[in-house]
């Protein structure tokens, strides 16, 4: 009789420790899938504060990414001065004290072009925007807006520019909340124009073919100054939303240029910082289908957050909190756990067995055919089981990830507790709430599972069986 | 001469300096059927693991055909040169009549089972549901299944009563000069001692001539 056949009469005729083995691989199996679908989940969130206008769809850098990144580069450089990706480090010496100075460039902050260009190119967006940060310029031959109550001293001294690739894709535009009372908007293609709000008009009396110079912020001594035409002035129903406290970021304040001008001024010519990118969709029927084409496309997801129309973006786990660092753990424990599980399974069953065993041996059978014929018997008895797994996997994964999104929330919450009146943000933090969270069961992770699987049996059995290697026939026949 | 035990000495390992065995030189031929007997603790067993394989000496020989039994190793002696019968039958629990006797190594094992005389009913019945008798048959039916010249068996009546053991005794000796083989049974039975074509003493590890 071969060795399979035997492996499958014991599976089958000894339904006690096959029924024990099954139950324990599921169970291990489905937690191991959960733990891996949980760190690659991604979490439906709403922001209220940030949401695509109209038909289109909105990129923007996703802030827990960028921290990780600066992490990462910050490991590489390994505590030496250096630059690396666009981040920057360097000692300095305050009074005496060794500190390090830390900076990023327009590199590491900016969205990248070519990403923006792939998600342009599916099927069914029709045409789309790049926006610029917001970037504080010196007005060198007009006066800017200021509250007179308010003391400048700490402020930039500044107006802000808001370059556009498409400015009628810009969302205050698009938004209606400001509009062109005078001239045009900026077309796409066009060089060093603006278009500048009414207030400022009126206070330097500019019109349409007025030109307007500006210098770098900041930097008096800087004597590099860039001309911009005006092209259109606006006005706006409620003020724009400032970037940042003080006159320079106010609403009246705000120049909208062409797409390269604000980076000029910043004196980085070529370094551009692109903050937003905006997609119109072509057809508003097929919305969702092209926002689940956009989101097939094969970029760093990881690194931005696109926003619909209603504030709904996908965030990925690695993106919320310490999720992927949590499953992480998970999967770790789990495996360690199931690997001392299985060691025990497999000692009783070795126990349970001495009487087989031993005959087995006086037939002449070597040791390492019994510790096959085991081997197979689990591998039959847990090739079921995870197969099982697979079929129970999503609805138990979801779950799993939603408690540990849960948990993220509420340790976000304590931290936030903590952080009051402690920490402050110089921009305003946005409002987000999960919606839903979805944890994908991909077939790399039915591989990992499996193997991950089939590695820890083939461990628990090697080392349960060791008792067997170690002892002679006759010593075990004795036994019995 | 098939099988011989040459100046071979045994010890526990935790006991070196008591031996079980002591200088133990024996031999035994085909066709031939051999008791080994003894007072408990004497080595009878000892002896028949070591001419079984499933131990080595710790001095001496063990010889098949003349060649030392560790140069093709324990597992390939065990596996082609001998078969073993044990006082309590050791049959796979999950297995019938029938696949037990299959891991003998045949795969059409119902002429040893009528040989052996096991109803054909109880050929597919699950083998722990046979009686101690239908075991004890079962068991030599497997041992008789492989190739080996050799039946070695430990108290095989040990556990049956006297009828039934009248009648392995008579399967035992039916294999020896039947069937050809060596057979070496160890036994406290007189009976069965007596059967015998020639009776091994042993005492306090030593043969008693």
């Amino acid at each position: 009789m071969k060795g399979f056949s035997l492996a499958w009469r014991s599976v089958i005729r000894k339904p006690v420790k096959s029924v024990l083995l099954f139950v324990t691989v599921f169970t291990i199996s489905l937690l191991l899938l959960s733990g891996l679908s949980s760190g690659k989940a991604t979490i439906q969130m709403q922001d209220h504060t940030r949401q695509a206008i109209g038909a289109g769809l909105l990129l923007e850098e996703n802030e827990a990414d960028r921290h990780r990144r600066i992490d990462v580069l910050a490991g590489q450089l390994d505590h030496e001065e250096g630059s690396l990706g666009g981040y920057h480090q360097e000692k300095i010496t305050i009074n005496g004290v060794e500190n390090w100075r830390t900076w990023t460039d327009n590199s590491f902050e900016t969205l990248l072009v070519e990403d923006i260009e792939i998600i342009a190119g599916t099927e069914g967006i029709d045409d789309y925007n790049i926006t610029t940060v917001t970037t504080a310029a010196r007005p060198i031959d007009f006066i800017r807006i200021e509250d007179e109550d308010v003391d400048q001293y700490s402020d930039l001294g500044g107006v802000s520019l808001i370059g556009n690739k498409d400015m009628s894709m810009d969302s205050n535009f698009l938004s209606g909340n400001a509009f062109i009372t005078d001239g045009r908007m900026i077309q796409e293609g066009e060089k060093d124009v603006c278009v500048i709000s009414s207030e400022l008009a009126d206070k330097n009396q500019l019109e349409i073919g007025s030109i307007i110079r500006f210098g770098k912020c900041g930097n008096i001594e800087d004597s590099m100054t860039y001309e911009a035409e005006v092209v259109g002035i606006y006005q706006v129903n409620q003020p724009i939303a400032p970037y940042m406290y003080g006159d320079t970021y106010r609403s009246e304040n705000i120049i909208f240029t062409d797409l390269d001008f604000p980076e000029k001024v910043d004196g980085k010519a070529g370094d551009p910082l692109y903050e937003k990118a905006y997609f119109k969709i072509a057809d508003v029927k097929e919305y969702e289908n092209v926002k689940l084409k956009v989101m097939e496309a094969d970029i760093a997801w990881e690194r931005y957050d696109l926003i619909d129309n209603n504030g709904n973006m996908n965030t990925l786990s690695a993106n919320f909190n310490e999720m992927e660092k949590y499953s992480r753990v998970l999967v770790w424990v789990i495996s360690g756990a199931s690997l001392v599980i299985l060691f025990l399974i497999f000692q009783f069953w070795m126990k349970s067995r001495n009487r087989e065993i031993g005959i087995m041996l006086s037939m002449g059978t070597s040791k390492i055919q019994i510790l096959a014929q085991i081997m197979t018997e689990a591998f039959m008895i847990a090739a079921v089981a995870v197969l099982i797994s697979f079929l129970a996997a999503p609805g138990v994964s979801d779950l799993t990830a939603d408690y540990l999104v849960e948990q993220q929330i509420q340790s976000m919450e304590e931290q936030d507790l903590l952080d009051e009146g402690k920490v402050a943000f110089s921009y305003e933090k946005s409002e987000q709430n999960v919606v839903g969270v979805q944890a994908e069961i991909t077939s790399g992770m039915l591989i990992q599972d499996a193997a991950g699987m089939a590695l820890l049996i083939a461990i628990s059995v090697c080392v349960s069986g060791i008792a067997i290697m170690k002892r002679n026939p006759r010593d075990i026949l004795q036994a019995l | 001469m098939i099988l011989e035990a040459k100046n071979v000495e045994y010890a526990y390992k935790s006991q070196k300096e008591r031996k079980v065995l002591d200088n133990i030189s024996v031999r035994f031929e085909e066709k031939k059927f051999y008791t080994i007997i003894g007072a408990s603790g004497a080595g009878k067993t000892t002896l028949l693991s070591l001419l079984a394989g499933l131990d080595s000496p710790t001095g001496g020989t063990v010889l098949y055909e003349g060649e030392d039994i560790l140069t093709k190793g324990l597992n390939y002696h065990r596996k082609n040169h001998v078969s073993l019968v044990f006082q309590e039958y050791n049959l796979i629990d999950y297995l019938t009549t029938e696949e037990n006797v299959k891991l003998g190594g045949i795969d059409q094992p119902e002429e040893l089972l009528s040989k052996v005389n096991i109803p054909q009913e109880a050929w597919k019945r699950n083998v722990m549901k046979l009686s101690g008798g239908q075991q004890q048959r079962v068991a030599i039916a497997r041992a008789l299944a492989s190739n080996a010249k050799v039946l070695l068996a430990d108290e095989p009546t040990g556990n049956l009563d006297e009828q039934t053991a009248e009648g392995i005794i008579e399967l035992l000796k039916r294999t020896a000069h039947e069937l050809g083989k060596c057979v070496i049974v160890v036994t406290h039975s007189k009976y069965l001692a007596n059967e015998a074509d020639e009776i091994v003493q042993i005492r306090n590890g030593m043969i008693d001539l």
